[in-house]
């Protein structure tokens, strides 16, 4: 026996046997979750930027004096291939939306190519801040911003590896293209966060 | 009849199979491997309570500690620095490792049978959590037994617990305590609100929600957006200590008072994130020992959110005796003093109830009773302290040590409560009633001979944190009725864990619902199995079985062969999807390692991180990567589906 039998009295009963098993957006219990890590990290982000500003009114000038502002060309690309990238992540999820392995198999190596070039990009990120961490307060929450989202983007690149693995592998099922749909949702914040935090970090400091 | 809820319940065949399926897909390998891997949420919240229950015992001899070192002038048990790292363990251990782990671990245990399922929404990351948690409590003692506690207090602040005035590794150890603790609290909350929100029993719609449902709710919304400023605090101080960076050092553009505001910003919601729950203890135990619904369940649920969103605009009382602006400081005592509305909201809602019912005084409401007066006291020392002009008089003095732990321990009154509620439910034996009143009795008066003292004690000058005094300052007397005090609280606790031992052994069986309750979790054995009920139940109103029609309707359909689980939706809980839950795993466990490995190994070189990265990735890859067998099972699922 697989399933429940029938009560012997229906009345009352809720049958739930015909119900789907994949379902996308908020009806999927993962999506909620990917929403709470969403709001974590958000709310991390958001500290560090509010860290930024509290440290930035104890100096007269910003950055200090004898420290170099950015650099904006290598942020600038970066900031631009991030952007960019959601929308071959839009054509994954509605790949994967349409119940279509296939192309989300090939939109995922995409993916997962993207988000390797981001770690590049990353290093080119952190070089350009032209300041180390130990030089000052400047120094240190700059860094640590950008640290802190590059820790989203490797732990984005890992999973999009294994999930590529799994998706050309023998164990997928129905229910990955639920994941996909939720890996997608991410990526629209991971890269979408960027903005605010490229704005502050790099051109901040040319505003004074 | 209809189909059974409870395996007590069922009579016909075909619960009777369905019940011996469902044992079969949901137990747990044997012996200490099953242990090892389980992801039951009864499983894995009993040990967070068991554990966060052995840290309160330790807290608790710490405290012991200071009280017997101040309990004359001139005491020489404890040397300053031992005093030092005793203080700062109790603090830590009560506020990281006991009260904020011990308030979500009931709301792992008890809130999915509250809402009627089988599992939290993400079984596997919850083991996870508790193992994280397991790990840097044990870190913190380790640290403690081989001379390397904390000894910066619990809020371990700068430039003190800097890398200039704290050398060694004290400080680092505590930090990644914090960091271990907030890792496992956000996991919790993500875990319970998805619960809450997508695994309701069909019928329970938001607004027939039990009231614990709501305040453990409304207490995860708060630990999502209060823990990331405490462990981004405490990354600040660990790089500021490792890698040189200069966050808090005034000599290059940092700054100590951001870790003031960074830590308050987090500490004060961390005192409601431990209160609210127990709020919702309280209106668990009234309905049920008054024999009614709460009065007033819409104000009382509103109380609670204006309480979620008060407590993130009171840091700055913290901070009165620093050079915040003032205009500042009068927001902050005005947002402090408001916060005092929605909690007598709560107090005459319940008084309410109370009137209109026909309590019995059994030892959870005594224990309510008891909390009444002992939050009254803690509240209204705390609309004092919210005043600029009193607080910096008090400041740093006893008078701030008697507030704190009136309002902390008005939230443990209600958690012994709990305990004695739950303890049938959670075991299958009742602990004894008359071991109960003693302890209750013992309680009750051992807090207020500890802490009321303090009051006087602070209003005649005597500093927090310090490990002796002069006889000549005359504070001895009550600093002697402050220690008798907690001599008498530790006899209330050893009086509890006698009741336990004994009941765990010979206690008075319970039946399914021992008390008359109205929520769910009584609607199965004591002690649940591990599937919870047989066929889940469906929700007729907001007493879910007091309201119950005789039609008592449940839900069918569900697979038995594989552990299939409803998600509904999340305002009106109409059912939605079938969902499968995993199999037990050691994965969480390793995963926990890697983690722990990572946050170690910081403690010493930076290269913890990459380190420590890849076994992780190792780890997350076993994790996310099916089984075979539960990949079969997942196919099996999906092919179901009929058009």
């Amino acid at each position: 026996m697989k399933r429940q039998e029938e009560p012997e009295v229906q009345r009352g009963a809720v049958d739930v046997r015909q119900l789907p098993t994949t379902v996308f957006g908020h009806r999927d219990p993962l999506w909620w979750g990917t929403m709470g890590f969403v709001a974590i990290e958000g709310t991390t982000l958001f500290i560090a930027v509010a860290s930024y500003f509290y440290l930035w009114r104890n100096t007269g000038t910003w950055p200090p004096q004898h420290t170099l502002r950015p650099s904006l060309l290598w942020p600038t690309i970066s900031l631009a291939v991030l952007l960019l990238s959601n929308i071959p992540i839009r054509f994954l999820a509605r790949a994967a939306r349409r119940l279509d392995a296939g192309a989300v198999k090939r939109w995922l190596v995409v993916a997962t190519v993207l988000s390797f070039a981001f770690l590049f990009l990353r290093w080119q990120d952190l070089l350009s801040l032209n300041v180390r961490w130990d030089t000052n307060a400047y120094g240190s929450i700059a860094w640590l911003t950008v640290g802190l989202h590059a820790t989203l983007l490797v732990a984005n690149a890992g999973e999009f590896a294994v999930f590529t693995a799994l998706f050309h592998s023998s164990r997928r099922t129905e229910r990955h293209l639920g994941d996909a749909v939720d890996a997608s949702v991410y990526w629209h914040f991971m890269t979408g966060i960027w903005a605010p935090l490229y704005a502050v970090v790099y051109l901040g400091p040319y505003l004074i | 009849m209809s189909a059974a809820v409870s395996p007590s319940e069922v009579v016909t065949d075909a619960d009777r199979r369905a019940r011996d399926e469902l044992a079969h897909s949901w137990k747990d390998a044997p012996g200490f491997w099953g242990w090892l891997t389980t992801v039951d949420h009864k499983r894995v919240g009993k040990r967070y309570i068991v554990t966060a229950f052995i840290f309160f015992l330790l807290g608790g001899i710490d405290a012991a500690l200071i009280r017997l070192q101040l309990a004359r002038p001139e005491n020489g048990l404890l040397g300053p620095d031992a005093y030092n790292q005793v203080f700062t363990m109790h603090g830590s251990t009560m506020m990281f490792l006991f009260a904020v782990p011990i308030m979500m671990a009931m709301g792992i245990y008890f809130v999915p049978l509250m809402i009627g399922a089988r599992n939290v929404a993400f079984p596997r990351l919850n083991a996870y959590g508790y193992w994280v948690y397991l790990i840097g409590g044990t870190l913190l003692y380790v640290g403690f037994f081989t001379n390397t506690g904390p000894d910066t207090g619990w809020f371990s602040y700068v430039p003190l617990a800097g890398p200039d005035y704290s050398p060694g590794k004290r400080v680092d150890l505590w930090a990644q305590t914090v960091t271990f603790t907030e890792i496992s609290a956000l996991i919790t909350a993500v875990e319970l609100i998805v619960t809450i929100f997508k695994h309701r029993a069909p019928g329970m719609t938001l607004n027939r929600m039990p009231l614990f449902v709501w305040a453990e709710l409304i207490t995860a919304f708060m630990v999502l957006f209060a823990m990331p400023w405490v462990a981004t605090a405490s990354l600040f101080l660990a790089s500021d200590r490792l890698i040189g960076t200069h966050f808090f050092n005034p000599a290059e553009g940092g700054d100590a008072l951001l870790w003031q505001h960074l830590f308050w910003f987090f500490g004060h919601p961390e005192v409601y994130i431990i209160f609210v729950p127990s709020l919702g203890m309280i209106s668990q135990i009234v309905a049920t020992f008054t024999g009614r619904q709460v009065f007033g369940y819409t104000a009382i649920v509103l109380a609670n959110i204006a309480q979620g969103f008060m407590a993130f605009g009171l840091w700055v009382h913290h901070m009165f005796a620093t050079t915040v602006p003032q205009l500042g400081s009068s927001f902050f005592t005005a947002t402090s003093a408001m916060i005092a509305i929605p909690s007598g909201v709560q107090i005459f809602c319940w008084i309410a109830t109370i009137w209109a019912g026909r309590p019995r005084l059994r030892v959870p409401f005594l224990f309510v009773l008891g909390f009444f007066v002992i939050f009254v006291i803690g509240g209204l020392s705390g609309v004092m302290v919210a005043s600029v002009p009193f607080d910096t008089q008090v400041h740093d003095s006893f008078f701030v040590v008697a507030h704190l732990h009136y309002v902390l321990l008005g939230a443990v009154f209600p958690l012994f409560g709990a305990f004695y509620y739950w303890f049938p439910k959670i075991t299958g034996r009742l602990l004894s009633e008359r071991m109960g009143r003693w302890q209750v009795a013992l309680f009750f008066t051992g807090v207020n001979v500890a802490f009321f003292p303090m009051h006087f004690l602070g209003l005649d000058g005597m500093p927090r944190r310090v490990y002796t005094y002069l006889p000549e300052t005359g504070w001895g007397p009550l600093n002697l009725v402050a220690t008798v005090g907690a001599v008498t609280i530790a006899c209330s606790v050893a009086l509890f864990l006698v009741n336990v031992v004994r009941s765990l052994r010979n206690g008075e069986l319970a039946p399914d619902d021992p008390w008359g309750g109205d929520t769910l979790e009584w609607a199965t054995t004591s002690p649940p199995p591990p599937y919870a009920f047989v066929h889940l139940p469906v929700v007729e109103g907001r007493g879910a079985l007091w309201s119950r029609t005789e039609a008592r309707p449940s839900v069918t359909g569900l697979r038995t062969d594989s552990r299939e689980a409803l998600v509904t939706t999340l305002v009106d809980a109409l059912p939605d999807s079938r969902f499968h839950h995993p199999d037990p795993t050691i994965d969480p466990f390793l995963t926990a390692i890697a983690t722990g490995a990572i946050f170690i190994a910081l403690i010493f070189t930076p290269w913890g991180l990459p380190l420590g990265g890849i076994l992780l990735l190792v780890t997350l890859t076993a994790w996310a990567w099916p089984t075979k067998k539960e990949h079969a099972k997942q196919v099996k699922q999906e092919a179901e589906v009929l058009p």
